[in-house]
């Protein structure tokens, strides 16, 4: 649906009262005001019983705009289908409430406050009937958004008592329902976008309009951090419909905007600007030759402690077996399916944008920032994403709209090509990891040394002198996860981090930092399982025996969780019987096991064949145990696990980005390809039944995917894969 | 600039753009049909599919010299009402994550069901592999087309 200039105006002009108005929904605004109740931030009831929920996260296909309302819903006693769901504009409104959607923890984040905020709008409509009514409120229960007295038989809906309550107090611990008692909560869920999605209705990033606005494209600087010398945008603008050709500044791959009537003829006309660059210091730059330099800096970089426990040196002279292996993880590009795009309207001392982000609260203090205006004359209204993946939690592309629609004076929406898409970005860094294991005469792992090293994620900023200084200061930021926090119990054990500054700007990507040390991890366990003559399995499950919660840094990790997860992927993968034998294919399985943070325990299992001359490989199945505490919406973690399983499986098989002259070598998903259905396993998800804190489960299958299949590789052919993408050259290399 | 005439959605529509503007551009900035996505911009991704006729093409790969006079149907124009057969099991599977490339996988699964209502696993697949869904949600995907042909049993 499009919303007309006047009507965001008007929305915009109520932000400060409480009236704050999605751009999806323009028919609020309806002449005859009813009563509104603002119960809380997240729930408004009008008079007209119509009942507005607020999703403070970004749907990115986590099912927060579901998820999230459920939890309102079912301590508010209402369905699902009684509501609207708005999303959240940041502004006074929501002031206090995190609207970043990250770290997987939009649905388990805010689900206990959530569950209050719908209690306690609750309570204060049943105070008002019982007042209503003369009766002990004790008497009166709320049921599908109206409030009964049964002794009576009176009723009245949540309309009807929407200004009463209004002026009933504020309940200071609301009484949150009992699990038990759920009707929402912990049920197959469907999401409510559905409909929408499925009839093209959905209204993504790129599918903002504006009456007037224009189409930009950039021609953007070939060089990782190049700037442009001189630029001639003459014979550009003589192309039919293009308006402006202008250089940008913002962002982090510079260039010139061709603002144009259409999409198309702003893409037409990008290459009639002539560019001349300032390369800039990288203009070289070799990802091959940086993974040469993580290499070198495992012999001589400065290396901080993380972990220590025992002593690692003594124990792997002393060892019966000792056993070293290097593994090697790529860069990785989000290419989510909508590319990078932003819809900036900067005009008369004001800014609006509309655009699929992560993080419209920190969009909108740097526009604002960058623009110079107060913080309250920048609105971002956050639409669908097309994917996020960590990428959108950076607002490069929103600078650059806003510096672009203030140069031309008028609406306008920039797009990156999915060339752009996939060249420029932040990046999932490279890393070089190193583990030294050492093995007991029994073939119990007495040592294990593990050192990663990478260049950090840039968008956190480069430590100061100072903090360089501290030996504990990558200890004390619990970095690299995986490295860190890994919770096998050796009884010695070293994790180090040797940083070495990338070029390359890197940044969040699905599960962070875990792939590439989970990766090394995980396999080399596997190594030492073989080279002890063991089960990887068996190993494991010895590892993770302890008789007490463990504490490691900040996270408290109840291993228990970890063997009932082992337990049951053992069985439910069949781990203990025999794959199928097939002529000119050898089969395997292998395993790998994660906690992300603390919190979401899971193993899994892959199934692969190989061809006996290694020209192909084949993941068939792949089963996955979670434990990620009470799961709030099983159906939603289901796709969520297959989803990230997926999203492994691209990196595992497929993805990476190479850097050469200074620029990324991959254009598009011919050449930087992802997963497609013809190659899909069986994805077999199970979820344990738990009653812990929930916890996050977007990106947390993703880590295992790689070293699951690695070892796959290994028990099915005997080649040991320690670099990825797993490519038939690959497999032959090793 | 040049009118170019199509008919869209049982619709005979006029406009004036570039001969080289792909349809998918067309569509989406000239006529304000959004729910045909652009991906990739080459053709090999699927999010811009739409039918010519009663085929599956990439609205990103047909200039509008060459859609001139001929008849296209978007996923604004699958059904009357959003019951597709295909949109309806779409729905029942909550296939979707964030939705993206959903459009384009529908459009590609109507016109295979068209073409064939009872397709086998590796038919599907087949249909199928030219489209990117970055979310992954694939096997749910074939399960909605499973149910979809089911329904048209
Ligand atoms: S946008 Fe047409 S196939 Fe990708
Ligand atoms: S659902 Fe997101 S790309 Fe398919």
């Amino acid at each position: 649906m499009r919303a007309t200039r006047r009507q965001f105006l008007q929305a915009t002009a109520g932000a400060g009262t409480g009236l704050v108005l999605a751009f999806h929904l323009p028919d609020l605004l309806s002449s005859d005001k009813p009563f509104v109740f603002d119960a809380n931030a997240y729930i408004r009831i009008a008079s007209d019983n119509t009942i507005t929920l607020f999703a403070t996260r970004s749907e990115m296909g986590q099912g927060v705009r579901t998820n999230l309302p459920a939890a309102l819903a079912e301590e508010l006693e209402i369905n699902l289908s009684q509501v609207k769901v708005e999303q959240a504009v940041p502004g006074p409104r929501f002031k206090g409430i995190r609207m970043r959607t990250s770290g997987s923890g939009s649905s388990s984040g805010s689900f206990t406050a959530l569950r209050r905020a719908g209690a306690s709008a609750r309570e204060m409509l049943i105070a008002a009937a019982a007042k209503r009514w003369s009766v002990d409120a004790a008497s009166c229960r709320a049921e599908n958004g109206a409030v009964f007295h049964a002794a009576s038989g009176r009723l009245a809906t949540y309309g009807e008592l929407a200004e009463d309550a209004s002026r009933m107090p504020v309940p200071g611990e609301p009484k949150l329902k009992e699990p038990k008692d759920f009707r929402l909560l912990g049920k197959p869920l469907l999401r409510l976008d559905g409909p929408a999605i499925v009839q093209g209705k959905a209204t993504y990033g790129l599918d903002a309009r504006v009456p007037g606005m224009m189409y930009a494209v950039m021609a953007r600087s070939p060089f990782l951090g190049g700037k442009v010398k001189h630029f001639d945008g003459s014979k550009a603008l003589t192309m039919s419909g293009v308006r402006h050709v202008v250089p940008i500044k913002s962002g982090i791959a510079t260039g010139v905007a061709v603002v144009a009537d259409s999409t198309w003829q702003a893409m037409r006309a990008r290459d009639a600007v002539e560019i001349e660059w300032e390369p800039g210091p990288n203009k070289d730059f070799d990802s091959e030759q940086y993974i040469r330099k993580l290499q070198a800096a495992h012999a001589n970089g400065r290396a901080y402690p993380l972990r220590s426990a025992g002593d690692v040196k003594q124990a792997l002279a002393k060892a019966a077996k000792t056993l070293e292996a290097e593994y090697e993880y790529p860069h990785q590009v989000h290419a989510p399916l909508e590319p990078m795009n932003c819809t900036a309207d900067v005009r008369g001392g004001s800014c609006e944008i509309w655009v699929s982000t992560q993080t419209p609260e920190t969009a909108a203090s740097e526009v604002a920032t960058m623009l110079g205006l107060p913080a309250e004359k920048v609105l971002v209204h956050t639409t669908l994403l097309g994917g996020g993946f960590g990428r959108r939690l950076q607002s490069d592309f929103v600078h650059e709209a806003a510096e672009l629609s203030k140069a031309i004076g008028k609406p306008v929406q920039l797009v990156w090509t999915r060339t752009d898409d996939t060249r420029h970005g932040y990046f999932q860094p490279a890393s070089i990891e190193r583990v030294r294991g050492g093995l007991d005469a029994n073939g119990k792992v007495v040592a294990w040394w593990h050192r990663s090293a990478d260049g950090g994620l840039t968008v956190l900023g480069q430590p100061s002198a100072e903090e360089k200084n501290d030996p504990k200061y990558y200890a004390n930021d619990e970095a690299p996860w995986g490295n860190f926090d890994n919770f096998y119990q050796f009884p010695n054990h070293l994790g180090e981090y040797i940083p070495v500054e990338n070029p390359v700007p890197t940044g969040p990507w699905r599960a962070v930092m875990y792939p590439a040390t989970v990766f090394a991890r995980e396999s080399f366990l596997d190594e030492l399982a073989h080279a002890a003559g063991r089960d990887p399995l068996e190993l494991r499950l010895e590892l993770v025996r302890a008789n007490k919660p463990i504490d490691i840094g900040s996270y408290h990790i109840d291993l228990n969780r970890m063997v009932r997860v082992l337990e049951v992927v053992r069985e439910k993968a069949a781990w203990d019987k025999p794959l199928p034998a097939e002529k000119g294919r050898t089969w395997g399985r292998g395993i790998a096991l994660n906690i992300y943070h603390g919190s979401s325990y899971i193993a899994e299992v892959a199934e692969v064949s190989v061809a006996r001359d290694l020209s192909d490989l084949r993941v068939h199945r792949i089963v996955c145990v979670i434990d990620c505490g009470f799961a709030i919406n099983p159906a939603g973690i289901e796709g969520q696990v297959e989803s990230g399983i997926t999203w492994g499986l691209s990196a595992t098989l497929h993805g990476k980005i190479d850097f050469r002259n200074g620029g990324a070598v991959q254009r598009n998903y011919q050449d930087c390809r992802v997963m497609r259905m013809d190659e899909m396993p069986v994805v077999e998800t199970h979820i344990l039944p738990s009653s812990e804190r929930p916890a996050g489960f977007g990106e947390h299958p993703v880590p295992h995917v790689a070293p699951a299949v690695a070892n796959a590789v290994f028990a099915a052919t005997g080649k040991r894969i320690r670099r990825l993408p797993i490519t038939p050259e690959e497999m032959r290399r090793s | 600039m040049p009118t170019f005439t199509l008919t869209v959605n049982r619709e005979p529509r006029k406009v004036d753009v570039e001969p080289d503007t792909p349809l998918l551009w067309v569509l989406r900035d000239a006529l304000q049909l959004t729910g045909t996505k652009y991906g990739c911009g080459v053709g090999v991704c699927g999010a811009c599919t739409v039918h010519e006729g009663k085929e599956a093409v990439h609205a990103c790969s047909i200039s509008v010299r060459e859609a001139a006079g001929k008849s296209f149907t978007t996923i604004e124009g699958l059904s009357a009402a959003g019951d597709h057969p295909c949109q309806k099991a779409w729905v029942a599977e909550d296939v979707a994550q964030c939705g993206y490339c959903q459009p384009g996988m529908i459009m590609t699964a109507a016109a295979l069901l068209a073409r064939k209502p009872d397709p086998t696993e590796a038919e599907i697949n087949q249909a199928m592999s030219g489209s990117v869904c970055r979310c992954g949600t694939y096997n749910r995907m074939r399960k909605a087309i499973q149910r979809a042909a089911r329904a048209g049993r």
